[in-house]
């Protein structure tokens, strides 16, 4: 069991950990905790599927989103301009354990 | 005959996105029976579209992301066969016949085997030399053919002969596309696409040659030159067929289910068979968007098959599901369609091809079909979403890229 949790808020508002291991991007991880997300391109920032909300903290602290993932997010459902992440597009990295993730609603 | 077979297990043949998909996709819906997954490739499944993008470019990484890790098959007690296939499958004692001589019984099956690149049809074809692109191995055994100077020709100017010849050019290699049609990608997108492609493959040192009929491969012992019908001879040190893909359909076939280019399936993925399903690649279907009989090779369309599938056996809620969508990356631009386009489609350009960022916009009676967006994602989504819709559009309004999608739907009038 790895140390490397993130705590995921469903789409029902349900909050629950998951694993998340180094090598993986956080969509994989909640790909692999069966979490609804279709995440239809494989990971390639060309869907929009596995949109998610970041605390400010987190979000802030990641790099910019390139321009594909920002005119994908822009007209998804909820969309925050200092939230919004496709979560295909967040590498892991051992200072984001602990982190809180919201799966975004479907549009 | 005793009915056992509730304790038997769910037999998914392939394990490509569509079939880890049902896999899931049972365990997701609270399926308790057994689930074994045969696939016909060793490794733990994994995704197949960067096999010809990022695996290919020189200095990337060689192992593409896994479709699951691997602990997830334990957790879920998901038994996974590798490196076998299904024989043949008898129908009537619901068995399949495995490659190593086993029998094993299943409560459904489910045939989610994809296609195949189809193989060139002319003499020298089997040369060594002569790749195809459809697994990792055969990625990897392509990249190492991609040195500097060697001499690529590639036969078929589709997604996956453009983007090898993207790859190649890349590494250095001198590259020659032949294709039979007039223009590039000409099965799937319009002229102004294909134009604006082929001018960036050019900017990018590769060779094209229209109207190519390839009527021979010809070496000593292994490919040396490619041959067409005017009599010109293409030098080679690789060859790649890049000319489309034949669903595996063969299992299915030969046990009487109803095949058409395609394994024949429902809304459900169910076959004519009760009791055996298909999904993905291999399936031919009617879609439910407009009415159309169709053989896709797409993920979104793999997924939501998928889906139908785990839903059918297991029972529950199935996911929402997206129009089909398709993309390609070559040299660095992004070739994204949502909706399936028609040739006859009224084509209308949105933007300035030679800034390297536009959108087509197909109509059929009015209606938004489709939609390539190039080098941009905005008017991606919104697209997907009016197509779903059945919206109409004034060809006017979709021609100004200063008007969104959705504004230039909302001020059309709905009798146009």
């Amino acid at each position: 069991m790895s140390n490397n949790e993130v705590n995921v808020i469903d789409r029902e508002g349900a909050a629950r950990p998951i694993e998340w291991e180094p090598e993986q991007s956080l969509m994989e991880a909640l790909r692999d905790a069966d979490l609804p997300v279709l995440a239809s391109c494989g990971g390639t920032a060309s869907c929009a599927t596995c949109h998610v909300f970041l605390e400010k903290e987190v979000f802030d602290a990641l790099g910019e989103r390139s321009e594909d993932e920002i005119e994908l997010l822009v007209d998804a459902e909820g969309y925050r301009e200092d939230a919004s992440r496709l979560s295909c597009q967040v590498g892991f990295e051992s200072h984001l354990d602990g982190l809180t993730v919201t799966l975004a609603p479907e549009d | 005959m005793v009915e056992n077979h509730a304790t038997e297990p769910i037999i998914i043949v392939g394990a490509g996105h569509a079939g880890v998909a049902v896999a899931a996709g049972l365990r997701t819906r609270g399926w308790q029976g057994g689930i074994l997954l045969v696939d016909a490739e060793k490794e733990v499944p994994y995704e197949r579209p960067p096999l010809s993008k990022e695996l290919l470019k020189p200095g990337a990484p060689e192992e593409p992301t896994l479709l699951r890790r691997e602990k997830y098959y334990e957790d879920k007690a998901i038994e996974r066969i590798g490196g076998l296939t299904v024989e043949s499958l008898d129908r009537a004692g619901r068995t399949v016949l495995l490659s190593d001589g086993s029998r094993r019984g299943y409560h459904r099956l489910v045939i989610a085997t994809g296609s195949r690149a189809r193989a060139l049809p002319v003499p020298g074809a089997d040369l060594p030399g002569v790749q195809a692109l459809r697994t990792r191995d055969d990625a990897l055994e392509l990249k190492r053919a991609l040195v500097a100077g060697a001499r690529v020709v590639i036969i078929g100017a589709g997604y996956i002969g453009l983007e090898v010849a993207a790859a190649a050019a890349k590494s250095g290699c001198e590259v020659t596309v032949l294709e039979f049609q007039d223009r590039v990608m000409s099965r799937v997108t319009s002229e102004p696409v294909s134009r604006f492609f082929e001018s960036l493959h050019q900017a990018n040192g590769v060779r094209f040659v229209f109207g190519a009929a390839v009527t021979a491969v010809e070496g000593t012992d292994r490919a040396e030159r490619v041959i067409t019908a005017d009599g010109s001879s293409y030098g080679a040190d690789v060859v790649i067929a890049g000319i489309g893909v034949v669903p595996n359909q063969e299992l299915a076939e030969q046990a009487g289910i109803d095949s058409r280019d395609g394994i024949l399936v429902d809304g459900h993925g169910l076959t004519s068979d009760p009791y055996v399903y298909a999904a993905g690649d291999v399936t031919r279907f009617t879609s439910p968007w407009d009415g159309a009989s169709q053989r896709l090779e797409c993920i979104q369309s793999a997924l939501a098959q998928a889906d139908g599938v785990a839903e059918a056996i297991a029972g529950g809620a199935p996911k929402t599901t997206e129009i089909p969508w398709f993309w390609t990356v070559q040299h660095g631009v992004r070739l994204q369609t949502a909706g399936v386009r028609h040739p006859d489609d009224e084509t209308v350009v949105r933007g300035t091809p030679a800034e390297g960022k536009f959108s087509v916009v197909y109509l059929r009676n009015g209606r938004l079909s489709a939609v390539d967006t190039i080098g941009g994602l905005t008017d991606f989504r919104p697209a997907k979403k009016l197509i779903a819709e059945g919206a109409r559009i004034d060809p006017a309004l979709a021609a100004n890229p200063a008007v969104s999608l959705a504004e230039a739907a909302a001020a059309t009038d709905p009798k146009n």
